[in-house]
């Protein structure tokens, strides 16, 4: 049997949910961000299968910008824990809390 | 592609070139000219360099074409869109004129190079016509302003409020990003005018309402509509006022614009209206859920705050559910162009108010360590012509008469009574917002009675008490009043001749085709 669009779908939905609830329940900061990065990556997977079985490439190009952005939201989101490192000595979540209604 | 379409590309997008180039120009100029030259001289070198980059760039797009052009389906150029990017340039040179205060970093060239790279993807926000210069444009705001938020190190939240910022961002993005996959596996296309093409007459489909779903996401996060405002009240408290004014205005502006053209372009109505027309593309409920929970949330959770910026917040959040009922009016065709252009011209004048109140804010918190609403106890007195551009800036918030923010919620709850198909929900979301809006009126006045009424109770002795030391520089005409006594100029303005700026866009929006 060869796999149709709607498996690769399952799949990359599967990924997404996995990399959603990472964000939601992990505590630690990169471990957060792996899992968005994990989300992302779900998405390119359904970019590349639709434009795979739709037909044109509009779909892989996508990805590769999708690919550049995720590059430098890494460079960005690093930074800013460097900082907050460097400033606090912690990278959990628990620890965000000057901030308050 | 051959070369001519090229060189077509960059007469199209010359402006957004322009402000790139002056990025890169302030920071060259500030690492090799101005190293070593005292950190004020390189503050105002740059943004001397932003206002030249910015008046080149408006320049540029005042040469506006005569109907809409396109390139290539990507790249979207008509008078419209060239109004919003010389608002959305207006609004940068104002927030680097703020910036001239920013004595929170040394790093002044990074600082108006972020802030001009933003502005060039809140350009690219409003020109996009493709999923891919829509999420382009949407990142390239986001990893801009990011940094910008964290570049007070020294601060004891800024980095926080940056973190939180980043990672709703990032999520909101993947999020969006993962509904645009599913659009174009529905659509086969990543153009929105293509998308509404092969979606046309689809009835409804839990794939596709999913996928309009997980779309708007992202544009939810960029306007901070609930469920998804939890960064805004944080980011616009740590971040630097001048960011938080920029994040507050342009990116508010922006946003609002793509979500229109989003909606307006990829997700028209369908083919058989009246029936099951409220569901057949999905985002009319979704609209109107964010509409509804902003407006009500915003307004109530403003009652609770001790801090001018978080005040500010939550009353940008309640604006968002009024601007979101003007979305929403995009609904039927007939009635989309007052519509869109009451859209506009709503967060043309938000953006210019808020600007406006961030910069009294900036001045509060630069005198007195940070914006509490009780260090403005006295603000009538101190610096008079600072509270009088507060009360403009607020009661138009308030939507008062004379003032922008009356003719603009007028427009509004107009368009939004007149969508056709969706009455009712139009008709109670508009009620919802008028039984809202006295309790803006406190909240707001809450603050005017602080600056104008109350007497302060103690005055602390010694000149270098905090709040009285610097009590003698504070009458100084500095640059937040000069930017507030504009912001209130063009508040007032545009309050009592709206036809200024709604004739130009009713023209602009007729011009490219609605």
């Amino acid at each position: 049997m060869n796999p149709g669009l709607e498996h690769y779908l399952v799949v990359s939905a599967l990924l997404f949910c996995l990399g959603l609830v990472g964000v939601v329940l992990r505590r630690n900061l990169l471990v957060i961000y792996m899992s968005l990065e994990l989300m992302l990556n779900a998405a390119n997977l359904a970019l590349v299968a639709a434009s795979r079985f739709v037909g044109n490439l509009d779909g892989q190009v996508m990805v590769f910008f999708v690919v550049t952005v995720a590059a430098a939201e890494v460079a960005v989101g690093l930074a800013l824990i460097v900082a907050l490192y460097r400033r606090r000595q912690t990278a959990h979540v628990e620890d965000l809390t000057t901030l308050r209604l | 592609m051959n070369n001519a379409a090229y060189i077509q590309l960059f007469k199209l997008a010359g402006p957004e070139m322009l402000i790139a180039l002056a990025a890169l120009a302030v920071l060259l100029v500030d690492l090799t000219l101005m190293r070593g030259a005292p950190v004020r001289a390189r503050r105002v070198i740059a943004v001397l360099l932003t206002g030249v980059g910015g008046f080149a760039a408006a320049l540029y797009l005042l040469q506006v074409p005569l109907r809409a052009v396109s390139w290539g389906g990507l790249w979207a150029v008509d008078p419209l869109t060239q109004l919003v990017k010389l608002g959305l340039v207006g609004l940068a040179v104002l927030t680097a004129v703020l910036s001239l205060e920013a004595d929170y970093t040394d790093h002044v060239g990074e600082h108006f190079a972020l802030l001009l790279l933003a502005t060039v993807g809140l350009m690219v926000m409003a020109g996009a016509a493709d999923l891919v210069l829509v999420f382009l444009g949407l990142e390239l705001t986001g990893l801009s302003l990011y940094p910008l938020v964290a570049l007070n190190k020294a601060g004891p939240r800024a980095t926080e409020a940056a973190l939180k910022y980043f990672f709703f961002g990032a999520l909101a993005a993947a999020v969006t990003l993962f509904g645009f996959s599913f659009l174009y596996g529905l659509s086969g296309t990543t153009n929105l005018a293509g998308i509404a093409a092969a979606l046309r007459g689809r009835g409804f489909d839990p794939l596709l309402a999913l996928a309009v779903v997980f779309s708007l996401v992202g544009f939810g996060f960029k306007v901070a509509a609930v469920p998804f405002h939890l960064w805004a009240p944080d980011a616009y408290q740590g971040a630097p006022t001048p960011v938080a004014a920029f994040i507050a205005s342009g990116s508010k502006l922006a946003g609002f614009f793509l979500l229109g053209r989003f909606v307006a372009l990829a997700l028209p109505e369908s083919g058989d209206a009246g029936r099951a027309a409220l569901f057949t593309p999905g985002w009319v409920p979704a609209v109107a859920v964010l509409a509804l929970a902003s407006m009500v949330l915003g307004n109530l959770a403003a009652l609770a705050q001790r801090d001018l910026k978080r005040l500010l917040a939550y009353s940008a959040i309640a604006h968002a559910g009024y601007l979101l009922l003007a979305v929403l009016a995009l609904n039927g065709a007939a009635n989309r162009p007052a519509a869109l252009a009451a859209l506009v011209y709503y967060a043309g004048t938000y953006a210019l108010a808020g600007l406006g109140a961030f910069a009294v804010a900036g001045h509060v918190e630069r005198h007195a360590g940070a914006a509490a609403l009780n260090h403005l106890t006295g603000l009538g007195r101190r610096a008079p012509w600072l509270a009088a551009g507060l009360a403009v800036f607020l009661l138009s918030l308030a939507g008062l008469p004379p003032l922008a923010g009356f003719p603009a919620k007028f427009y509004v709850f107009a368009a939004a009574l007149n969508t056709p198909h969706a009455g009712a929900v139009s008709l109670g979301l508009v009620v919802v917002a008028l039984l809202l809006s006295p309790v803006g009126f406190y909240y707001y006045l809450r603050v005017l009675k602080l600056a104008f009424v109350t007497e302060s109770e103690k005055r602390p002795a010694g000149p270098d008490a905090p709040g009285n030391s610097p009590q003698g520089g504070e009458n100084r005409f500095g640059v937040e009043t000069a930017v507030a006594l504009l912001a209130a100029a063009g508040v007032l303005g545009l309050g009592l001749f709206p036809q200024w700026l709604l004739g130009p866009l009713q023209a602009a929006v007729r011009e490219a085709g609605g």
